[in-house]
Order: C-alpha cells, then structure tokens, then sequence
C-alpha cells in the first residue's frame, strides 16, 4: 500500500483543505459579482455532491434479483417489491423517489463500481484519494483545485458551501473560495476603519500572522446592491437522524445548502462549480433507516433543486455529480450495519446528461477480499466532467490519465 | 532575555489559555525555569477549579415512550444537560489555577474525539471528560484502557454492535488510524483481527456502563500485528500501546497540536523517547524542552475555545455567568468550535482553518460583546500613551508588530476598543 507520509496525513485528518489558503466569501461578494459580471447564459455549471462516511452502494443501487445479495445481507436487503425498478437487475432504494422520475427522463446517469487501484478503507485517507483524483501520485491538491488553477483568476469560479473549504477545491498556489452559511454582520463606521488597520501586512508577520492578517482585509468589502433576498438567511434544517453514523465528517443540511446555490445560480452568479455535502454515511450499525433516511434526503433535495432552477434560464445548464469516499463491505455486520468497503455507483444528474447505466456491475460471486471490485476509475468520471461539462483538457489536471467516460 | 519571553509566552499560550492580570510579567521577573516549574507542578489544591460546581449531569434513563409527559420532561431535562456540560468544562478552562491539567484535558478530547450528538445523553460524556482529566498527564495505556471502557467513545464507535457473530469494525480502525499508531502502520487484515479482539462489550447509552458479555465475546486466537493469541480488548489495547509506532504516533499529535501543524517534528527522535514509558507528562516536559520553545518558526494559531478561554482567564470572566450563556454558545458555533460536538472522529482542524474572513468577523463581534461584560477599570487607569506596551504584556504578548502598534495607537484613548482590537489582532489570534 502506497503510504502518505506523516505531513499529509496530520493536514488531511484535521480535515482541512491543504495547500493554497482559501478566500472567504460573503454573499454579498457574490451577489455584486452576480449583478456586476453574470454568468454568460449557456454555461454548464456542476454542481459536486458529497456524500461523507461512505455510502453503501449496494443499498443505494440494489441487485433486488441476485439471490447472493440477499445471502449475504440477511438483516439488511430490501425485498425486489420494495426497490424502485430501474431495469431487471437493479432498482434503487425506496426512498429515492426523487431520483427515480429523473431517471424515467433519462437524467440520471449511473456509473457502476466506481473506485480507484488499491482501495484504502480509512474514512480520511480514501476521501483524500477520491478529491485530489490522483491515487497513485497522491497530490495534496484536489483535481477541481487544479482546474480552479487552469482558469483565468476569479475568486467565485469555484465555491464550497461551509466555512471549511474541502480538499476537492485546494490547489496548491490558488483554491476555490468557501462560502459560510447565515448572515454575518459586519462592523461599520471609524471603528472599521480601525479595524481595517489590523489587515495590512507587517514587516515581522510570521506566514500565520500574515494569514490571520489577510482574513481581515476582505472583511469590509461590501457592495451596497446586495438584492434582498440573498441577504436573507436560509432557514435552518435539522432534519437529519443523528442516531447512526455520525462520526465521519460531512454537513448536515443539504437542502439549506443547495437553497443557497441555487438563489445565486439563479442571480447569475459567475460560478461554473459548486460543492455541497452531507454527512452521516459511516453506518456501522442499525444501517436500514438511518441510509433511507440519509438517501431520501439527498434525493429531495437534489430534485426539489432541479424543480426550483428548471424555473430559471439556467435548468439546462446543471450537471450534478453525487459520490462517496468508498461503498461498503458487502456482507453485513451483526449490528444490522456495514463495514469499510471498496467501490460505490456515481451519479450525474442533468439535462446535458444522457441517461442509463454505465460500467459494469461489480460481480457479487468475484469479490476481491470480501470486497466488490473496481469496474470504473473515478478518473474516466473526472475526465468527462472536465472535458465535457467544463471545457477544459483533462490530462495534466488528471496527471496523464488518458481515458474518458461518455455520459454527456 | 528576548527568547525567554517568547518561551513564557509560549507556555502560557499552548500549556495553559493565556495569563490572568498580571502574571506574564510577573513570569518574567522570576524567569523561564522557575515558571516551567510552575506550570508543570499540579497544585496539591486547585482553589479555581474548585470554585465550579459539578454540574447537575445525572443518568436521564431510557427516552420514554412518543407523545407521553414524561417524554416532553425527559427532552427539557436532556436539552439543559445539554447545554450545562459544555460551559461546565469552560468554566473549570476559565477558573482553573492549574491550567495546564484542562488544557490537556482539552487535547485529548480532541485526540479520543467523541461528539454527543449520536450518544444524545450527556452524562456518560461526563464521565469521559472526567476520565480524560483523570489521565490527562498519566499512563497513556491506562488512559486507552479506561477508554476501551468508556460508554461514551464504545457508543460513538459502535463497540456494543462488534459481536463475535460478525464484528463491527469501527472501534478497531479507529483505535489503530486515529488513537493509537497513525493511518498504515497496521494492514486491513489487522483491523479484522482486532476487531475480533474487540468483541463482548455492551454498552448502557444512557449511564455509559460498560459491561463485558462473554457470549458476544470471540476467545479464538487473533493475529495482530504480527502476535498471535487470544487477544481481548485489555490485551489488544496493552499489545498497540507497546508498539514503537504508538510512541511515534502520539509524539506526532503533541507536535501537532502543540508546537507546529505547519512544520514536521524533529527527526531525532527525542520527543519519542521521552514517551518510552508512556508517561504522558515525560512528554509535555519534553515539548516543553527550550530547543523547541525558543526556536521562532513553530507558530501556532489559537483555535476558538483557547481563544475564548484566554480572553476569559484575562477578563475575568466567568463563561456560565455570561449573559446570556446560550449566546457564548452561538459564538463558538459560528467560530465552528463547541466543547463536546468535533466535526468527526478526526477532531477539529488547526491553523488556517481557523483564519477564514468569516471567524475574523466573528471574533470582531465575539471580542465586543465579551469587553462588555468585563470590568476594564485596570487597564483604564493606565495613561492612555502607556496602554499599548502594557496589555503587550499583559496579555502575554512576545511584540505587537508595528502594523498593530499602529491600529492600536488609534484607539487608545478608547479602553473598550483598545482591548478589542488588541485580542483580535494577528499577534493574540496567532502564538508567535
């Protein structure tokens, strides 16, 4: 097993992104860039969905006909009445209702047994593989960070929802931006000015003090044409079970996320990626509903954010893309739960998507060490979403990955 | 002269939450080796911590049942736990005369990093806090074996679902990658094993009681690590701790959290021998080793709560007494840091994560409202051309740069502003 060495393992368990520091956004950044310098109408925009502790794929997409399935997960299959029929073989959980009619308009792409060489089963280890799209070079950079790094310089090009700004958006000179959630009151009058005064840069700053004295300067820079509804702030949901899984990382209100994408998608901010998540994947144990409950969340949320943008000039313009830092094991545990596993179904979502399965099913009779096998390389996902939803030449970002999936 | 007082300002910082009124000067007029001393003696009394009350934690039982009374009285009760626990822990941060016990007490909470949000009871994160602070400079295998035995941390890691039927390999991995020798220095075949070893424990959520069920338990002989024999959880826990690697590791997180997230420890393993024995206050005695402290490149930014907790000890305020309490707690919600709720089993992140534009606005309108709660009558006393270069020392400052001199200048007839810009300025958010 290629081993990361002690410095990138400290940085990626503290979570944090590495690499270049990220700028903070205010939503009134974002609204004046909207109002000021729109997104040129026809833009694909992609939106990344991550899906934190590793998500079960074999609950998610369910071979309802393979009776190995049902052997070999006694406590936790889901009967073939329950699941929701994609074709004769695989049908998706019930609580995907949302996903499904997408699916019956042919929006929905499901990429099969999709992981990388050598899978490692670390929460933290694997997530950091999966963001930075290089798993044998094992960059500290994330594959949209280096996109991010390609294009011309704009701090709103790429944004992650959070205060936390992921690994997947961190390059190693400039990285995405992090949006916070809820308002934020900033000071006014003299006193800001006084404030101000603590942003410029000093002779005898060591790189944290110049850091700490740089997330001051961007403070007051307010544009006073901020549209009254993006100052608004979103409601606060918190209808997420807690009670399994919840160990893993990741945020945990989705829907207030993709709430906020959307209103500034909708005012034409000039972002061509976005990056939600949602935690509570981990599910060692008493996996049945707290996944259901997790898997519905997302596809409420994921169709109830299509149905507000098809009301906008920008519908056809949304590539989702839905993944997890690893599925799990295939057997289940005594504890109605799944350990670690290897590979998991991507989804990609959208009208410029053309609909239907791709890569094949990991076969449940070959597993490598109790594990499915890998079927697809993330990096074919990759090269197609850089290449076909944002126009740019995927090899160097892909450090020479050469082969490309045709999902668009 | 100058090194020493970037040495105290160091110990006081990273070892405790910053000096109280007065004692940085104070620090420096009876010198470094009398003050590292100081800091590393555990007081016979601590008359602080003492002045907090135990907080009214008490086992809350089984939820009752949907829609009756008792269920509406069980959730008003389990809310104030709640919330009682964290500014429990903030005040003994805030009161305490021996700092360096909470301040360690507050790593390994960081370290063993257990959120109440799945548990949903707070006394049995209770009784891990006061584990934690039971060992937080002793044994560090004493201290894993008392957390094999934790409720809090065995629920979080579903240790009551590993059975010998079909383990549950959560607790296992965990322990490994993140509590005892660090992500690969172990194979998957060894997390298997040891999560067979792991097996019998049954946990009571509500009391945090753990109890052994031989029935759940695997008696059949386990590899691990390359030994073979009918490891349990004591055994296997004893067989990790006495890896090279595990002295390694938890040199790695002190370093970490205490000297450098940015910089790698030094390769002459120093830090790792004085761990030897797994005397967690050989350690801190070695970080605390002037070769390190003097040397200016290690700089550290403070995370939320040991900034809050500093600015607490130095404005004398108590955090439970604040008013109102649940809006500190909102402070250090927004700042993305609460005592009790890490992000992940990782822990919280360091340094930049700490630096976004959001906390320093955040931490504009914190600072505001905590100065007007406090009494500023010393520092108003002060003539205000003689205010700067006081609070430098005061607050345990090594040198405001010319930058903040500057800003400060502007505001220092004004004590309430002064102060406010003072802890938020680079040289107090960042340990020099």
């Amino acid at each position: 097993m290629d081993t990361l060495s002690r410095r990138k393992f400290l940085q990626l368990s503290g979570a944090a992104a590495v690499g270049a520091a990220a700028p903070l956004l205010t939503m009134e950044d974002i609204a004046h860039a909207a109002q000021t310098r729109p997104l040129p109408l026809g833009t694909p925009i992609l939106i990344m969905v991550t899906l934190y502790g590793g998500n079960d794929g074999l609950n998610t997409v369910v071979p309802y006909t393979d009776p190995l399935y049902f052997s070999m997960r006694p406590d936790i299959s889901y009967a073939p009445e329950k699941v929701l029929k994609l074709d004769d073989q695989l049908g998706l959980n019930p609580a995907m209702t949302g996903i499904k009619t997408m699916w019956d308009q042919k929006k929905v792409a499901i990429v099969r047994g999709v992981g990388y060489p050598k899978p490692d089963r670390s929460h933290f280890t694997s997530m950091a593989i999966w963001q930075s799209g290089a798993p044998v070079a094992r960059l500290s950079s994330g594959w949209l960070g280096r996109w991010v790094e390609s294009q011309e310089v704009d701090p709103m090009l790429a944004i992650s929802l959070g205060s936390v700004l992921p690994p997947l958006l961190a390059g190693d000179k400039r990285s995405g931006s992090a949006l916070p959630l809820g308002g934020l009151v900033i000071p006014t009058g003299t006193f800001a000015k006084d404030c101000q005064k603590l942003a410029r840069a000093a002779s005898t700053d060591n790189k944290l003090m110049a850091a700490a004295a740089t997330s001051m300067r961007t403070l007051f820079s307010v544009s006073n044409t901020v549209t009254p509804v993006l100052k608004m702030p979103a409601p606060v949901a918190d209808d997420l079970p807690t009670v399994n899984g919840g160990n893993a990382g990741g945020d945990s209100n989705l829907a207030q996320q993709l709430d906020v994408v959307a209103k500034l998608i909708a005012a034409g901010s000039p972002t061509r990626v976005w990056s939600v998540s949602l935690g509570g994947f981990d599910t060692h144990a008493n996996e049945a509903n707290a996944q259901a409950e997790l898997l519905g969340t997302v596809s409420t949320a994921l169709s109830r954010f299509t149905s507000q943008m098809k009301n906008t000039s920008r519908g056809k313009d949304i590539v989702m893309m839905v993944y997890s830092e690893f599925g799990r094991r295939v057997k289940g545990n005594a504890s109605q739960g799944t350990d670690h596993g290897t590979a998991g179904p991507v989804f990609l979502i959208g009208d410029r998507v053309k609909g239907g399965f791709y890569g094949d099913q990991p076969s449940l009779s070959k597993l490598v060490n109790g594990d499915l096998a890998v079927t697809t390389d993330f990096r074919d996902i990759y090269s197609a979403v850089l290449e076909d939803v944002l126009k740019t030449p995927s090899e160097k970002i892909l450090t020479g990955w050469k082969s490309k999936g045709q999902y668009f | 002269m100058e090194t020493d007082r970037l040495e105290i300002a160091r110990l006081y910082h990273r070892f405790g939450f910053g000096p109280r009124p007065g004692e940085f000067k104070a620090a420096l007029a009876s010198g470094l080796s009398a003050t590292k001393t100081a800091l590393l003696s555990v007081p016979a009394v601590d008359s602080g911590a003492a002045q907090v009350a135990e907080p009214n934690i008490t086992n809350l039982g089984i939820r009752p049942d949907q829609k009756t009374s008792a269920l509406i009285e069980f959730n008003i009760a389990l809310r104030q736990q709640i919330k009682d626990l964290p500014l429990w822990w903030l005040d003994r941060m805030a009161l305490s005369d021996h700092a360096l016990t909470e301040r360690m007490t507050w790593f390994w909470h960081g370290h063993w990093a257990t959120a109440i949000g799945k548990l949903n009871h707070a006394y049995p994160m209770y009784l891990q806090n006061q584990t934690l602070r039971k060992y937080a400079l002793g044994n560090f295998g004493e201290m894993t074996s008392a957390l094999l035995n934790d409720g809090a941390l065995q629920f979080w890691l579903d240790g009551g679902e590993n059975t010998s039927k079909s383990p549950n390999e959560n607790l296992a991995r965990e322990l490994m990658e993140l509590f005892t020798l660090g992500v690969n220095r172990y194979t998957e075949t060894d997390v298997r094993e040891l999560s067979r070893a792991l097996t019998g424990y049954q946990i009571e959520r509500s009391s945090g009681k753990v109890t052994f069920n031989v029935k759940r338990y695997d008696p059949n002989i386990k590899t691990i690590l390359g030994s073979s024999t009918t490891f349990n959880g004591t055994s296997a826990a004893a067989h990790l701790v006495a890896q090279k690697d595990n002295a390694k590791f938890i040199s790695e997180r002190f370093w970490f959290r205490f000297i450098s997230s940015q910089l790698e420890l030094p390769s002459d393993n120093s830090l790792e021998k004085s761990f030897e024995s797994r005397d967690i206050r050989k350690l801190v005695t070695a970080l605390t080793d002037s070769q390190i402290l003097s040397n200016p490149s290690y700089s550290i930014v403070k995370a939320p709560v040991e900034w809050f907790v500093g600015v607490a000890r130095y404005l004398k305020l108590t955090p439970s007494a604040l008013k109102t309490p649940a809006q500190l707690l909102a402070y250090l919600d927004k700042l993305a840091q609460v005592p009790f709720n890490p992000p992940n089993v990782g822990g919280w992140p360091t340094d930049e994560a700490w630096l976004s534009s959001a906390s320093a606005q955040s931490r504009i309108q914190f600072a505001s409202w905590l100065i007007k709660q406090a009494d500023l009558s010393a520092l108003t006393a002060i003539a205000p051309n003689k205010r700067v270069a006081w609070l430098q020392d005061e607050l345990g400052i090594l040198a405001f740069s010319n930058r903040t001199r500057l800003a400060l200048d502007g505001v220092k007839t004004s004590p309430a502003q002064l102060l406010q810009l003072a802890i938020c300025s680079p040289e107090y958010v960042v340990s020099a």
